[in-house]
């Protein structure tokens, strides 16, 4: 195993000989795996091993960090002790001593990366390229990369956490590239998931989510560019839910909040949103693209209602973010490896089920533009402003989904269209990503239902209609 | 002795070309927070890729431990990964240039040996200033961040390069606020020289900006005149960089594919790789496949002279690497736009009626550089007859990468080297789609 437990003990108990009241070590041996192809040849494959070891250290409101990828017990010691230079105290923190390791059980995988040959990781992504090429004769190129890992933490704190767990997520995307007359529009889907290979052999059709990929670039190569204004937006669910993961769920992270820098301070139990909404970070659904056993400060994953029926209940809050705020933490300490210090962060964050249906939603709307699929956005959270790409678009006319547009992009404001969102469906359903931020990327969910946003600036290359 | 016994061992198992790239990197970052120092982070690390030709393929393992233990892992994986690839592409591991050019000043050792306590007290001055700069400023958050980066090639060729860089960063994020808005300012000096930190200057810049944007609002949808400002073009260059790498034009996927020699900018658009650019952490006298960098100019004065090649996408279209093979694929090192004669104020006064863009945002998923298409959420300021009106946000500005090449009316004299790594001026274009209310 990683680190033994006496090691840690020293470097924990090292760490705190100069006044630090809390220090964690963070040991990661991850082994990942990626594949390339391009029109249905393999063109890279590439295995990597990464190990290290990061060791915090807290004093009140400031923390100190640093990482090696040394296992040598010295090298540690020595981390630890320069680290804790930073600090003089005469009140001495005693570490807790570290009981039983606690293995995290959930999110088991039945199909290991490690146990499937390349040979058949290759067929299922030829497989993909075959049919995403065969939808059509305009698609003129498609490539489908794997990228998977199994990363093995083991976290140990001076409160006397001491656990581990292994993580693993496998993701294969497909974009499929249209062209016709010197013009390209290109198509893109990307699933992955927190089981094994089980997942690709049982729970999706690679090959239909290839078509789609194909589909959606035939079908912007022949859309017209999209409408620019202020109008209704009809937003699909899965990956539709980027919207609040972008516009909302960064703003409620610890890592703004305290700080004071983000719009939602100071707002808890107050409505921050329409009453129809509910939205909802959730750690713990059974092998989520963005679940955990444990967060990366060594404490259980959460279920957190953030947005109870437009009502701001919770924040997302790490272990010393809370020193600033008078909130708990949450369970929502995240990093992609030891590389980075961990900070709140999301996990698998969605807005819940309405009582409108996905027809519904589209029949009241007179004009507008229907967003079936998202690409990514960003927002600023000093302001709230934030912008999304939609990848696939629709204008809505006389209640009816009409023509395609393409180069469509959604700009607003993170607390206001909380308060816009008029209707929604009944078919939540989730999609993965990856989101980057101050501790680094990592595999995070977002979802919804389908759900409208009563008027939205649309940016599109062919103006005010 | 790890790498000789890996080549040994590497040789023996049928391996016939083996190269090990070695990335070290030693790193400091200081975060300061309502005057005291909030968090302070250090680190050495390394990082290793070692790729191996088996049987004509080119098989890669990367590994952040070099222990002996690992050999026979790496020679097998490598094996494994080069049996998979069906690809027709040739491997190649290189002998080596007869010259590489000689870099001095990418290593500054009086940045490196100066005192942690000076850094720390230069990122607390720093946030002295932004929190006395204006009565405005409610929240900063000021970091600094240096490393020191070292990389080592060795292979069964017999070459053996070495290339030491080191850089820091200083600047932070300011948010201010009056009564009725909430707004940021952030930016970052880049540079291995501690003299080049001018606090005063720069926080009163940082902050009298973030100021002059509160109360910005959405103006009509229409076709407006832009001029980019530099950060802002930075963020549209960088989105676009991908086109000019060979890799994607002989995938199918650049849509300056076909266009080799033709015209695809205005006359005053010229687009240079320097990879000697001083300062620079990105900077190297060979890429990552040994290969000799070398100057060269993408666009000359609006003809597309050149894409960028590795050994590899050289070989397909039989010229020869122009040494930007950089982490198994091909991009530029330290790509710019090269000046023109205009100061800003100049271009802005050209403006008749238009916005003087000064950030754009989203550019990760709102620019497709297959299509060349983009619609990016932008911030700035109207513009009447040559004259800086009110603040301007929450509004898009879409065009396509060719067209707004094309378009270019004038060239600033301004020029910096963003956050992206791009060096570039102002630019004024002719009317582009902004949507807004």
């Amino acid at each position: 195993m990683l680190l033994d437990k006496h090691l840690l003990e020293k470097i924990i108990e090292t760490a705190l000989a100069t006044g630090g009241d809390f220090a964690e070590v963070y040991c990661e041996e991850t082994v990942s795996g990626s594949i390339q192809t391009v029109g249905g040849l393999v063109e890279k494959a590439n295995s990597r091993k990464i190990v290290g070891v990061g060791v915090r250290i807290a004093h009140k409101l400031q923390s100190v960090y640093g990482f090696s990828n040394s296992k040598n017990p010295e090298d540690l010691l020595k981390l630890a002790s320069d680290l804790s230079k930073s600090f003089t105290d005469e009140t001495k923190t005693k570490p807790t001593k570290l009981g039983e390791l606690e293995v995290g059980k959930k999110h088991r995988v039945k199909i290991s990366p490690l146990d499937v040959k390349q040979s058949e990781k290759v067929e299922m992504l030829k497989k993909a390229y075959k049919a995403a090429k065969a939808y059509d004769e305009v698609i003129q190129q498609v490539m489908v990369n794997l990228t998977e890992w199994v990363q093995t933490v083991l976290i140990a704190n001076s409160e006397g956490r001491y656990v581990t767990e292994d993580r693993t997520r496998i993701r294969i995307g497909i974009n499929a590239i249209a062209g016709k007359d010197g013009m390209m529009q290109t198509g893109y889907e990307a699933p992955g998931t927190g089981k094994g290979y089980e997942y690709f052999m049982e729970d999706v059709n690679l090959e239909d989510i290839a078509r789609d990929a194909a589909r959606i670039a035939k079908t912007m190569l022949f859309a017209d560019e999209c409408p620019s204004g202020v109008m209704p937006v009809v937003i699909d669910n899965e990956f539709g839910g980027v919207i609040f993961h972008e516009a909302c769920g960064h703003s409620l992270e610890a890592t703004s909040v305290a700080k004071n820098a983000s719009v939602f301070c100071g707002k808890l139990n107050q409505q921050v949103a329409s009453a129809i909404v509910t939205a909802i970070d959730d750690g713990t659904i059974e092998n989520g693209w963005g679940s955990a056993n444990f967060d990366d400060e060594g404490y259980p994953q959460q279920r957190r209602v953030l947005i109870e029926n437009g009502i701001l209940k919770s924040y997302m809050v790490d272990k010393l973010n809370s020193r600033r705020m008078e909130h708990q933490p949450t369970g929502s300490s995240r990093r992609e490896s030891y590389r980075y210090s961990p900070t709140s962060r999301m996990s698998n964050t969605f807005i819940d089920n309405g009582t409108s249906t996905f027809d519904e939603i589209i029949a009241s709307t007179e004009y507008g533009l229907y967003a079936a699929k998202m690409g990514g956005g960003s927002v600023n959270p000093g302001s709230g402003d934030f912008n999304f790409a939609v990848s696939e678009g629709y204008i809505i006319r006389n209640g009816k989904i009409a023509e395609p547009v393409r180069g469509a992009s959604l700009v607003g404001n993170g607390a206001e269209i909380l308060w816009k969102i008029d209707m929604i469906a009944n078919n939540l359903d989730r999609a993965r990503g990856m989101c980057g931020s101050a501790s680094g990327s990592i595999p995070a969910d977002v979802g919804q239902p389908t759900l409208r946003v009563s008027s939205i600036t649309v940016g599109g290359k062919k103006g005010a209609k | 002795m790890f790498i000789e016994k890996l080549f040994e061992k590497a040789k023996k198992a049928g391996i016939s070309d083996v190269q090990v790239f070695l990335n070290n990197m030693n790193e400091l970052s200081i975060e300061v927070f309502e005057g005291h120092l909030e968090k302070y982070e250090i680190s050495d690390s390394s990082s290793m890729v070692i790729r191996g030709i088996y049987q004509g393929k080119m098989g890669t393992y990367s590994t952040e431990i070099m222990d002996e233990e690992l050999i026979d892992t790496i020679v097998s994986t490598i094996i494994e990964s080069a049996k998979i690839i069906d690809s027709p592409d040739e491997a190649v591991i290189y002998a080596g240039d007869s010259k590489y050019e000689e870099l001095t000043d990418l290593f500054n050792e009086e940045l490196k040996s100066m005192d942690v306590a000076k850094k720390i007290e230069k990122v607390k001055n720093l946030d002295a200033l932004f929190h006395a700069a204006d009565p405005h400023v409610s929240i900063v958050e000021t970091m600094y961040a240096e490393q020191t980066k070292t990389v080592m090639l060795q292979n069964t060729k017999g070459l053996k390069l070495f290339n030491k860089v080191n850089s820091s960063m200083l600047g932070g994020q300011v948010i201010v606020k009056s009564e009725s808005d909430q707004r940021t300012g952030f930016d970052l000096i880049i540079t291995n020289d501690f003299n080049d930190y001018h606090n005063e200057e720069f926080s009163k810049k940082v902050v009298g900006d973030a100021v002059k944007t509160l109360g910005a609002k959405p103006i009509p949808s229409g076709n407006y005149e832009i001029v980019f400002d530099r950060d802002a073009l930075g963020v549209l260059l960088s989105a676009f960089s991908g086109i000019f790498s060979a890799e994607a034009v002989q995938k199918g996927m650049s849509l300056l594919k076909g266009k080799l020699g033709s015209t695809i900018g205005s006359d005053l658009v010229t687009l240079v790789d320097d990879p000697f650019m001083k300062k620079s952490s990105r900077s190297r006298s060979f890429d990552d496949e040994g290969v000799a960098t070398k100057y060269k100019e993408l666009i000359k004065s609006g003809v597309l002279t050149t894409f960028l090649h590795n050994l590899n996408t050289a070989k397909k279209d039989n010229v020869t690497s122009t040494g930007n093979g950089f982490g198994g694929s091909v991009s530029a090192v330290n790509l710019g736009l090269l000046p023109g004669s205009h100061s800003k104020d100049e271009l802005i006064k050209m403006i008749k009626n238009g916005i003087y863009v000064t950030d754009v945002q989203g550019a990760h998923a709102g620019a497709n550089s297959v299509s060349g298409d983009f619609s990016l959420q932008a911030m700035g300021f109207l513009v009447k007859d040559g004259v800086i009106g009110v603040p301007v946000a929450l509004i898009t500005v879409a065009g396509n990468f060719i067209k707004l090449l094309q378009d270019i009316e004038a060239v600033g004299n301004d020029v910096k080297t963003g956050y992206y790594g791009i060096t570039c001026p102002s630019i004024k274009v002719g009317p582009m789609v902004v949507a807004g209310l």
